[in-house]
């Protein structure tokens, strides 16, 4: 079966083969274990014991010690993620808003700051542009995820 | 006597208290508001009551409602847990005034100790070494930003803001130059104000490099004052501890000796009774300065609890009760080590998260403590502190300690909501941390532009052909709906490519 999946921002497809009970790919078997966890020999001979668990569109996956988020990508679903950097990390208060629209921003420069779990966190700018759209002001309440401001 | 002891907390600490209280041979009254009715502290009371009205204010911050349910289950003694009421003056004479056990130390001591302005005036008139640094008076926010100017040009930078009524790192504000003051001094009060209700915020010179190290106290009623050896916790993020771990690796045998003889007159500068910690800063230079008295149970507590053998939640009961404390001549045995366990994405900033734990396999075996409020299947909400648990563990020498640590980090599982486990594993193999040379700044020191996993390519290749049988094998839709096998086409062709986006 070949899938396509999304791993920190890279996109990689996936296609896994069948060997009788056994799933192959690249050198490495695995075997799904009767309490579900998958069961890996690696082609370097080690053994791994993993636990997987879906919510929402992710695979969540560890492996000896490592979590892996593991995004299913369906197919024909479109490819827009948004920049999630400029979108509510967490549920809260917009305490100030430090930028103007058509204000030309530096990378680290801070955007907005935002009240949650009583801290303020800085939303801050990943890369250099115009801001061309705020969507909120001071004292406005905002849900995780949405978008805070949107910059050329 | 006590006998019924309302906890007034939830979450994990609520757990420990209220086992201490099934293994102390007492009744046990839990409280709870609705979005945590189903939590697991809940169950391990012997009755648990509901708290009306939604927000924390009116539920775990509400007097009133709390000293009602007190009253009307027949609880003849309070325990505050850490955080919340736990270190509110008002509150402890309320319990007392109302007739009920205050299970902690007096009013007067949580005032005096509280306010880290006062805290600091009562700690150098008792002979106890402050930081350098300086009380701010004023009240009013333009005359206060004027005096802290001034201040700071007396104390020099880098200084450090923090607010008089902290704690937990909030209004606290590093400040490396003249030119940032103003700023931080707006951003620590705002932030003061939000969380306590006090935007007064004092200075103190910023001592880069030093350990945090803290004297474990407890004194009965019975004039017994006594220290249960020192912690280090100088491992912070966002002024928040993650690892801590007793001994402190640089400690003698000596220094000990005077920092355990400072926090008893700390403790007794307060007529202190209870269990309570004095937290200081050692400086490289081996000189020790009094940060803040936390006048309550704290929540690194498991490590000395494993090295001196002393259930200090226990003792805090039976000196409540008006008993001796029943610790003799303490011993320091072996070594333990905690790490805070965090819904947090340690790869932006340390950010809370939030999500359903859909797996939570924590590790066991010789030497393994978790001290946890939750379980598999509950939810992360945003609504309470993101900490999900404490993970303890005890060796004969900090070597073996950190190396049951890491096996105990790797056998972890946690699914579906990120957490801090993976920093934390890689925490441990932090040369500073092996070699026992942490300090306050390591976090920033080793990853200076945040921390990224390490992860071996083979591993994520695994990863993703897990991800591949997982979707295949239809196993999500097992737990979800009933079972709908889908059987994945025997293939000759089995591959893994990457594109970039």
């Amino acid at each position: 079966m070949q899938y396509e999946f999304r791993v920190d921002g890279e996109v990689v497809e996936v296609t896994v083969g069948k060997k009788g009970e056994d799933w192959v790919l690249s050198g490495n078997n695995a075997s799904i274990m009767t309490d579900g966890r998958i069961k890996v020999e690696m082609s370097d001979g080690t053994i791994h014991f993993a636990h997987s668990a879906k919510v929402g569109d992710t695979w969540w996956i560890h492996l000896s010690g490592h979590i892996f988020c593991i995004e299913r990508i369906e197919p024909g679903a479109t490819q827009d993620q948004g920049d999630a950097s400029l979108s509510a990390p967490m549920p809260g208060k917009i305490l100030q808003v430090l930028v103007k629209k058509g204000q030309k921003v530096e990378p680290g420069q801070a955007l907005m700051i935002l009240e949650a779990m009583k801290m303020e966190h800085r939303i801050v700018a990943s890369e250099e542009g115009i801001i061309n759209s705020i969507f909120f002001s001071e004292g406005d309440q905002v849900q995780q995820g949405v978008p805070l401001l949107e910059m050329d | 006597m006590v006998s019924n002891v309302l906890v007034a907390n939830r979450g994990e600490i609520a757990c420990r208290i209220l086992r201490a209280c099934s293994e102390a041979g007492l009744s046990s009254i839990a409280i709870y508001a609705d979005n945590d009715a189903n939590s697991l502290f809940v169950e391990l009371a012997t009755k648990s009551v509901r708290l009306e009205g939604e927000s924390i204010t009116d539920t775990y911050l509400n007097q009133q409602q709390i000293l009602k349910i007190a009253k009307e289950n027949g609880a003849d003694a309070i325990h505050p847990g850490f955080g919340f009421l736990s270190e509110r003056a008002d509150f402890a004479q309320a319990v007392i005034d109302s007739g009920l056990t205050w299970i902690g130390p007096s009013a007067m001591a949580i005032e005096k100790m509280g306010d880290k302005m006062t805290a600091r005036t009562t700690m150098k008139a008792a002979g106890v070494p402050v930081i350098p640094g300086e009380e701010i008076e004023q009240e009013d926010a333009e005359e206060a930003l004027e005096a802290i100017r001034e201040s700071s040009q007396r104390v020099g930078f880098p200084l450090l803001l923090k607010a008089s009524s902290g704690g937990g790192g909030k209004g606290m504000r590093v400040v490396n130059s003249p030119d940032e003051l103003d700023d931080a001094v707006s951003g620590a009060r705002r932030e003061a104000i939000a969380a306590f209700g006090d935007g007064r915020v004092y200075v103190e010179r910023l001592l880069t490099g030093s350990k945090h190290v803290e004297i474990q106290i407890l004194a009965d009623k019975h004039g017994r004052t006594i220290h249960l050896g020192e912690r280090e916790c100088s491992v912070q993020r966002r002024h928040q501890k993650v690892f801590e771990e007793a001994p402190c690796p640089t400690m003698t045998p000596q220094l000990r000796e005077r920092m355990g003889k400072a926090a008893i007159l700390a403790a007794q500068a307060v007529d202190y009774v209870g269990a309570g910690t004095v937290e200081f800063l050692l400086a490289s230079s081996g000189e020790f300065f009094f940060l803040e008295m936390n006048t309550r149970i704290q929540v690194e507590h498991p490590v000395t609890e494993m090295v001196t053998g002393v259930d200090i939640v226990r003792e805090q009961i039976r000196i409540a009760s008006g008993e001796p404390m029943s610790c003799g001549e303490l011993i320091i045995r072996g070594h333990s080590i905690e790490v805070r366990l965090y819904a947090e994405d340690a790869t932006n900033n340390f950010l809370p998260a939030i999500g359903p734990l859909v797996v939570f396999q924590p590790p066991v075996g010789p030497g393994v403590r978790l001290d946890t409020g939750v379980r598999q299947g509950d939810e992360v909400t945003p609504n309470y502190d993101p900490m999900l648990a404490k993970l303890v563990v005890w060796a004969p020498s900090r070597e073996e300690a950190l190396q049951r640590m890491r096996r105990a980090l790797d056998e972890f599982v946690v699914l579906g909501t990120t957490t801090n486990i993976r920093f934390l594993r890689e925490l441990c193999d932090q040369e500073d941390v092996i070699n026992g040379s942490t300090d306050t700044t390591l976090i920033d020191r080793v990853w200076p532009n945040g921390w990224k996993p390490n992860v071996p390519k083979e591993l994520l290749n695994a990863g993703l052909m897990i991800a591949g049988i997982s979707e295949s094998s239809g196993k999500h839709r097992k737990t979800n709906s009933e079972s709908q096998t889908i059987e994945g086409p025997i293939s000759p062709f089995s591959t893994i490519s990457r594109r970039f986006p």
